[in-house]
């Protein structure tokens, strides 16, 4: 009994002390590792295409978790499927899995990548973000332009895709198959807003 | 490998530990329902208590990195939902899936028949999945902890958790002394 009591009473003070010690994680804070931020972005694996996205949530990829950055009010309205809402300021206090791949979109890409810079300074190094946010995902998944000459087979399979997700392809003719081309190419002009 | 060694060791570590707090006795587990054995909640408060002050005081001294611990993401409706079940399965069998695995160890049948309902709700939730998926989905709130959630620094949170917890504790204590 007299074990259990002093037991009791350490604890006490430990919990007690604690709100005076500061917080156990500032003594773990992390830098900005600019070099490993600029290989990344220099190799592409900071990013994937709002294709390659849908082709991880169909196969159900291990371990896959897709964070919209965007507002609740945003979210509600529409949002690619299994993702979460988790708005930027939510995002630093959030704490995620090493073996978690982390998918990050806005409505256009600009806050993903500036919430991929912030996880990165927390050290978070298995995120990812979609460059074209859920504009791309309407443009590439829902409503994908199937180019005009393109192979068979890949035709076949972006369709397949944009099915999975209840979308339509468009067909296109010649001249909207350049364009398909040019907006896989990431040369597009509507790159406004975030 | 060694991840399941040492998963392993903990486990079997975990069961004798929950074995030694008789807490592989249906009858002592379902007690707690009806308010009359306490040792549950003693054996809970305790070790979340270990657990918390462990991590706050590990993360301080620069032993571990409170970071790096894996926080499950809060989906409040479906867990609300899937603790009604649980709870519902606990007090009838007088099991948790960690006790009942302790009970079929130390031969009791009910662990044994706990276990088998246990398997046959995890068969029966993955082939339901594709269908229920939707709902095990909905209202997502990330990871969701106590200083998340009230905004109060880290050390206020485990101050605050800490005097609850010993008050419970003294209190249980107190009131076993008088019977």
């Amino acid at each position: 009994m007299r074990l259990v009591r002093g037991l009791g009473i350490g604890a006490l003070a430990l919990g007690l002390v604690a709100p005076f010690v500061g917080s156990p994680s500032r003594t773990q804070q992390r830098g900005l590792d600019l070099d490993s931020i600029a290989r990344a972005i220099d190799e592409g694996s900071d990013h994937v295409s709002a294709r390659q996205l849908a082709e991880w949530i169909r196969d159900r990829r291990p371990g896959l978790r897709i964070i919209d950055v965007r507002s609740p009010d945003e979210f509600h309205d529409d949002a690619i499927p299994t993702a979460e809402n988790l708005p930027i300021d939510q995002l630093v206090r959030s704490r995620f899995a090493p073996d978690q791949t982390i998918v990050l979109y806005s409505q256009e890409g600009a806050h993903a990548g500036q919430a991929w810079v912030m996880l990165r300074s927390l050290g978070v190094t298995q995120a990812v973000f979609v460059p074209g946010g859920l504009a791309d995902w309407r443009e590439e998944v829902l409503s994908p332009l199937l180019p005009a000459n393109g192979p068979p087979a890949e035709r076949a399979r972006i369709v397949e895709l944009s099915h999975y997700f209840g979308g339509s392809p468009r067909i296109g003719g010649e001249q909207e198959g350049e364009v398909a081309g040019a907006a896989q190419t990431g040369q597009r002009s509507r790159r406004r807003g975030c | 490998m060694n991840d399941l060694l040492i998963a392993g060791g903990i486990g079997i570590a975990f069961g004798w530990a929950l074995e030694c707090a008789g807490l592989g006795d249906p009858p002592k587990l379902a007690g707690q329902f009806y308010l009359r054995d306490f040792t549950v909640l003693k054996v809970m408060l305790s070790a979340m208590l270990t657990a918390m002050l462990g991590v706050f005081w590990g993360g301080r001294l620069g032993m571990l990195d409170p970071g790096a611990l894996y926080v499950p993401e809060t989906y409040l409706l479906p867990q609300l939902v899937g603790g009604l079940v649980f709870g519902l399965g606990f007090v009838l069998s007088g099991l948790c899936p960690g006790t009942s695995c302790v009970a079929l160890a130390s031969g009791r049948v009910e662990g044994a028949a706990t276990m088998l309902g246990l398997f046959a709700g995890v068969l029966l939730v993955g082939l339901a999945f594709p269908r229920i998926e939707p709902f095990y989905r909905s209202t997502p709130h990330g990871p969701l902890t106590l200083q998340r959630l009230t905004g109060l620094p880290y050390g206020v949170v485990v101050a605050l958790v800490t005097v609850v917890a010993v008050s419970t504790l003294a209190w249980i204590a107190k009131r076993e002394a008088a019977q």
